[in-house]
């Protein structure tokens, strides 16, 4: 099958996946209690149920959740993502200014980790079982232990109030393409970067110690190749394969990691808007957002599939 | 606010006996929450104790449910006290149920639940108006709405509460409205339906270059209160050399940027289309009402130069017969109408009937036109008034401004009382009340004041920077800058009109000391937006804000030891109370009820709970609301407080009352 081919089917598959996604995500919604309406009026003494029933009405939230999921979804199918309930703005509006945010924090705590973890990866396989090995691999597991919201904290005592080095909130009238801005994307991004760092390098490690063991590897070494080569030509391209796979479901666990790392810095991106919207049962927001990073995952595998081709050409896509 | 917490919608069981004793002990307070999931009662085995308990016959120990939502810890601690002081009396065997918030609010607002017998506990924020104390929690209209939740029916109650409010004769006096107040406040401490237990603090931290801060009832007044308030003669100022402390007026320093830091985003600019606190902080910064309250909620005339009630008549609702009109209902009972249903004909039901009789705006212009109306006042602008844009504030505008809250997030307050206003002349306007009402002369006139010109050009709900529209009061600042999510600036206007008129000039009621400046003296406010508390908490501790609010008690503990930061904190309303199950048995008994309340360890669970950021309910009013809440507070609380003090030893008694009668 030709990659042309291996793409389209590939594409035509996000499409029942993106559906289930839907439902799933309209349903667990239903699931949890209360509505915008209740969250605007449940203690408020002075609106009768008449009038809550009247809003209800106007927001679309008075049909059973069937009929309000065909009117979603129909709406979606030709662009349109609805209008955030209590102040009616345009949801796709909102999700595109905060869009930027979020991927720049997320392209930085992503290439943070493999920056990191690649390196680290090979030393401590070529080093394996001697200190730096075991060293790095508490490291690593201690990256992977600590809580997002913890480190967050943390740097900011360290760095903000302790050393003085970064402000606890980032400038909020600098654009966010400012040169400027990569200074204050340093502590959200290692916040975000750490635990796939962590766990990039670990799986980094293992494949790179299989590798080691390998008779090309014998060979090479056999016909006189410097260890440089061997490692970092043959050995590590090989390695990198999992290591592709691993980076690419990680984007799923910074998308979910900026939730939080966006709220302890101060970052204006989706994540917070995430929280939000689910605070205040802004449906049409959650749901956007999430078909939104849904649909951005299954894209990052799919650049995966695609660079693997890259890194073995021996791999067919059939 | 909306809960943090996204759990399910099942409920958790919190094992009594994971509940740290603390009564009478020295002050540790159990942990909320520490409790194991195993869900069934423990039924006093292993316990020793209570297995004798003096009361020995069929209802005695007494199992009692208290119910509160679990993302409030503070909330479920204080439950968990009540409970254990209940427990050690050895009359009682207590569980208490946790739910989420969203669930629990749907449980408890269930007009059912008052059959469960049950005992919930939840918060509620009040107002300067003392009703705000008890009408919700035990006004018979309110049951199965906010926030009669166990059902409470007594009609000499409710005659009691109508009657301090509505009338003719109450509206017009405020010393029979006290009076009446009080016999409410009596008439509650001997029935004992509900028992708050405490009144809030809201606190807010700044450091020493602010000077002159006095933290103001109401969080969403806080800043503009304290920019410029003649009321309270209370003026703000910046002084980064000298440490506030006991700073004078005349130490005064002018201009200046203040930075402060809010929990939440901005909802709107437009503000009868929003009701969070920190969208109402940004537009009191750039809106003026007519008149303008001080911290005990007294009114004063603001935009209003002056204000007189005309006439009151003694009709109710059904009055309005005559001017309705008739309206279709939809099969969801919800009457069919794009216009503000100004008054439902009482006798209608849209649930039940095709059509009913509603009063529409146009309607209640014409009512009020023949004379058929609750109340009339008569408010007297001030002439000379700029809006932001150069146009001259006149009666159009607030005329204009009464329609634009028709159909708003605002409406159901407004149209409580408001029948309609009328623009009599440039300056003049007529605003009536739909029935004879106490608490009129301060719901009236509850609008922000907003530009005819600007309100005719934009659609409901539009008037913000992100709808590309400049929002433009009258204010003392005015709007200069927003990013969504992240900022906004608002600076001083140069025409602001008190400044031009001089305040004594300005306001006829103004006996404050010549040094009070005319207008705010700070240049600019810096508005960042930071949802995290600890962050808000840091930036502050950073020196990049000057100002925050809304932190928790440790923190403030912090800030309090400090010599860098003032710590401020204020009643404001906001109450929590528990309520019992009367329409179940033996809770019908007002001793059974008497005897939990003197168990309620309220000035523990201030010290302990709260951090002492609170105030034990001695009485169901709080200061705040003193002003037309009572004749007497001092009077009304030596009164009352015997009987909400915990008293261990009168609730033995009054059990073994119970115990002896069975």
């Amino acid at each position: 099958m030709s990659l042309q081919r291996f793409i389209l089917k590939r594409a035509v598959s996000v499409i029942p996946i993106m559906f289930g996604v839907s439902v799933i995500t309209f349903g667990l919604f239903h699931l949890t209690p209360g509505d915008p309406v209740t969250q605007l009026v449940a203690l408020n003494p002075d609106v009768s149920a008449a009038e809550e029933a009247a809003l209800r009405e106007r927001w679309g939230l008075s049909g059973p959740v069937w009929e309000q999921y065909l009117t979603w979804i129909s709406n979606v199918l030709v662009g349109d993502f609805g209008q955030e309930l209590r102040t009616g703005r345009e949801v796709s509006a909102i999700v595109w200014r905060r869009l930027p945010e979020t991927i720049a924090l997320g392209l930085f705590g992503w290439a943070f980790a493999l920056v990191i973890a690649i390196p680290a990866g090979i030393y401590a396989a070529v080093n394996k079982d001697q200190l730096g090995d075991t060293v790095s691999r508490f490291v690593a597991l201690s990256g992977i232990s600590i809580p997002n919201f913890w480190l967050g904290l943390m740097l900011i005592l360290i760095f903000s109030l302790y050393l003085g080095l970064f402000p606890v909130l980032p400038p909020s009238r600098q654009p966010l393409y400012h040169p400027d801005m990569l200074w204050y994307l340093i502590l959200p991004g290692i916040t975000i970067g750490t635990a796939s760092a962590a766990s990039i390098m670990r799986v980094m490690r293992t494949s790179m110690t299989e590798e080691l063991n390998k008779e090309y590897v014998t060979a090479a070494r056999a016909k006189g190749l410097p260890e440089r080569t061997v490692i970092l030509k043959h050995v590590l391209r090989n390695s990198l394969i999992s290591v592709v796979t691993l980076a690419a479901t990680l984007t799923a666990s910074i998308v979910a990691g900026s939730v939080v790392v966006e709220v302890v810095f101060n970052w204006p991106g989706l994540g917070r808007e995430f929280i939000n919207a689910i605070n205040q049962r802004e449906i049409n927001v959650v749901m956007a957002i999430t078909l939104f990073t849904g649909f951005f995952v299954i894209l990052a595998n799919l650049v995966a599939d695609i660079v693997y081709a890259a890194l073995d050409p021996r791999i067919r896509y059939d | 606010m909306p809960s943090r917490h996204e759990e399910s919608g099942d409920s958790r069981t919190i094992n009594r006996r994971n509940v740290l004793t603390t009564i009478g002990a020295a002050g540790a307070v159990g942990l909320a929450g520490c409790g194991d999931q195993s869900g069934s009662g423990d039924g006093g085995s292993g316990d020793g104790s209570s297995d004798d308990g003096s009361g020995g016959d069929g209802l005695f120990p007494l199992q009692v449910q208290l119910e509160v939502n679990a993302d409030n810890s503070d909330r479920v601690q204080m439950v968990e006290l009540i409970a254990e002081s209940m427990e050690q009396t050895e009359y009682f065997e207590t569980q208490i149920e946790t739910y989420e918030w969203n669930t629990y609010v749907g449980r408890v607002l269930d007009p059912e639940y008052q059959n469960n017998g049950y005992v919930p506990c939840i918060g509620l924020s009040g107002t300067f108006n003392p009703e705000s104390f008890c009408n919700a929690l035990h006004h018979s209209d309110n049951v199965g709405a906010c926030c009669n939740l166990n059902g409470i029916n007594d009609s000499e109650l409710d005659e009691l509460m109508d009657s301090a409010r509505y009338g003719q004769e109450v509206a017009q006096d405020n010393a029979l409205r006290a009076e009446r107040y009080d016999e409410v406040w009596n008439y509650l401490a001997e029935e004992r339906y509900s028992s708050i237990t405490h009144f809030d603090l809201a606190t807010s931290v700044s450091n020493t270059d602010v000077h002159g801060f006095e933290m103001w009832p109401f969080q969403e007044g806080m800043y503009s209160y304290n920019m410029f308030a003649p009321q309270d003669e209370q003026i703000m100022w910046i002084d980064r050399d000298t440490a506030a402390g006991d700073s004078e007026l005349s130490d005064l320093v002018e201009g200046g940027t203040l930075s402060i830091a809010v929990g939440a985003n901005i909802e709107s600019f437009d503000p009868p289309h929003s009701s969070d606190t920190t969208s109402t902080l940004a537009q009191n910064f750039l809106f003026e009402g007519l008149v303008a309250n001080d911290t005990e909620g007294n009114i004063y005339p603001w935009l209003a130069e002056s204000y007189e009630l005309l006439d009151t008549t003694g009709i109710d609702r059904t009055a309005y017969a005559d001017y309705m009109s008739t309206v279709g209902t939809t099969e969801d009972g919800i009457v069919d109408t794009d216009e503000q249903i100004i008054v439902q004909h009482p006798e209608d039901n849209p649930a039940e009937d095709d059509e009913v009789r509603v009063l529409l705006p146009d309607d209640a212009v014409e009512a009020a036109e023949d004379g058929t109306y609750g109340m009339h006042y008569r408010y007297s602008l001030q002439e000379g008034v700029e809006f932001h844009n150069g146009d001259e504030m006149t009666a159009e505008d607030v005329v204009a401004t009464y329609e634009y809250y028709e159909n708003s997030q605002l409406a159901p307050q407004t149209f409580d009382s408001v029948l309609t206003a009328v623009e009599v002349d440039e300056y003049t306007v007529d605003v009536y009340a739909q029935i004879a009402d106490a608490e009129a002369e301060r719901e009236l006139p509850g609008i922000l004041v907003l530009n005819a010109n600007q309100l005719a050009e934009i659609e409901k709900g539009s008037l913000d920077p992100r709808e590309d529209n400049v929002p433009i009061g009258t204010g003392p600042y005015e709007f200069a800058e927003f990013e969504d999510e992240q900022y906004y600036e608002v600076t001083k206007s140069d025409s602001y009109w008190v400044e031009q008129q001089g305040v004594a000039e300005a306001f006829s009621w103004f006996d404050g000391s010549d040094a009070f400046p005319d207008g705010p003296v700070i240049d600019g406010f810096e508005v960042e937006i930071v949802p995290d508390d600890s962050t808000r908490s840091g930036a502050l501790q950073n020196g990049e804000i000057d100002s925050t609010y809304g932190l928790n008690s440790s923190t403030l503990d912090d800030f309090d030891s400090s010599e860098d930061y003032l710590v401020y904190g204020v009643e404001t309303g906001g109450y929590e109370y528990i309520q019992y199950p009367v329409n179940v048995e033996p809770f019908d008994d007002p001793r059974l009820r008497q005897a939990i309340n003197h168990l309620i360890p309220r000035q523990a669970i201030v010290e302990n709970v709260l951090n002492g950021y609170g105030r034990p309910a001695w009485t169901d009013l709080p200061e705040l609301a003193q002003g037309s809440g009572t004749a007497d507070y001092d009077a009304l609380e030596d009164e009352i407080r015997p009987t909400n003090e915990y008293d261990p030893e009168r609730a033995a008694e009054l059990l073994e009352e119970i115990a002896a009668e069975n």
